[in-house]
């Protein structure tokens, strides 16, 4: 009679099963890897063989060339960095003062960016990066936003989707990558 | 009265039978979430930084290229190519992105994006063989992997 009463009193202990749980936990939380997968996001042209070459007006290409020493021509004019790249690309977009020597319109502007085989893929992503900021940039200011914060727009949400489609409405982002010379 | 006051003080503790459930609950979680990574990487690849860089969408199109120098010494000081199983060489890729296109659905095949996880060393003329090929094999959208630099 005595047993009986303590069995009913006393439940098997289960306070450990936390910490089993906790071990358990944090090995899957070590071993996991969250995929991240964040970058510079292009499209490529076309295979050349099959796409026909168009002439573009001279006026409408805003070259950048990197040399195997990793230097920069923007614009025929050697560079020894990347300062203020991203608001000479801006400039020659939106070309608010209708020069002769800049994009006739956003919609024709080309960005051409042209290495060398001998190039560092770091030098390309650093300059790929400011033209695409100049593009962001370009697109936020239609819709009163920074370049950042219409990057980080939520495209499920359909209010910042249409704000996200109203900012690069008309204006693509020509980034023409070219083959390398040898 | 008096032995119904000493019953509700019993009672008072709180319970921790419910902490296992919570901790089970997180546990299967990340047991279903979880990518287990099975192999090494065969190359070695620091990716480069850049500020402007924006998230791919629609996970399942993803395919990964790796371009690094190789993991093991003995296979020399030049980079290769790696899609995270095997070496490639420059003139498989066209056959490795129809490979990979085969196992999406219809709809999709065209907007595979093929993740290119190069090292920041690698000379552009090897990136520019890999586009080439993966333009010549369809496989246009390409995200260059790069690390955010704040």
């Amino acid at each position: 009679m005595k047993i009986t009463r303590k069995l009913n009193q006393e439940p098997v202990n289960t306070g450990s099963m936390a910490d089993i749980a906790f071990l358990l936990l944090i090995f899957f939380l070590v071993s996991t890897t969250i995929l991240q997968e964040k970058g510079l996001m292009i499209t490529l042209p076309p295979d050349q063989e099959k796409q026909p070459v168009m002439p573009v007006n001279d006026r409408n290409l805003f070259k950048i060339s990197i040399n195997s020493k990793n230097q920069f021509l923007i614009q025929d004019e050697p560079r020894g960095d990347l300062a203020g790249l991203k608001a000479d690309v801006k400039m020659f977009i939106l070309n608010p003062a209708a020069a002769n020597d800049l994009a006739e319109s956003p919609k024709k502007a080309i960005v051409s960016l042209k290495s060398n085989r001998g190039t560092d893929y770091a030098a390309f992503i650093a300059v790929l990066d400011e033209v695409k900021g100049a593009y962001y940039d370009i697109y936020g200011e239609r819709v009163g936003l920074s370049g950042d914060q219409y990057r980080h727009l939520d495209l499920d949400n359909p209010r910042q989707l249409a704000l996200y489609e109203k900012g690069k409405e008309g204006i693509p982002m020509n980034i023409s990558i070219a083959e390398p010379n040898k | 009265m008096k032995s119904f006051k000493r019953k509700t003080i019993v009672n008072a503790e709180i319970s921790t039978a419910s902490l296992p459930d919570i901790v089970f609950l997180l546990l299967f979680f990340f047991m279903v979430t979880a990518v287990i990574r099975t192999d090494e990487n065969l190359v070695k690849y620091e990716v480069p930084k850049a500020k402007h860089i924006n998230k791919a969408e629609m996970k399942t199109l993803i395919r990964e290229l790796q371009v690094g120098l190789p993991a093991n010494a003995r296979l020399g000081t030049e980079p290769l190519i790696s899609d995270g199983s095997h070496y490639l060489k420059i003139n498989e890729l066209v056959q490795w992105v129809n490979q990979e296109k085969a196992t999406l659905p219809e709809p999709y095949k065209d907007q595979m994006i093929i993740v290119l996880k190069a090292d920041e060393a690698v000379k552009m003329g090897l990136i520019a063989d890999i586009q080439q090929e993966l333009r010549k094999s369809n496989a246009r959208k390409v995200l260059y992997r790069s690390k955010e630099n704040i």
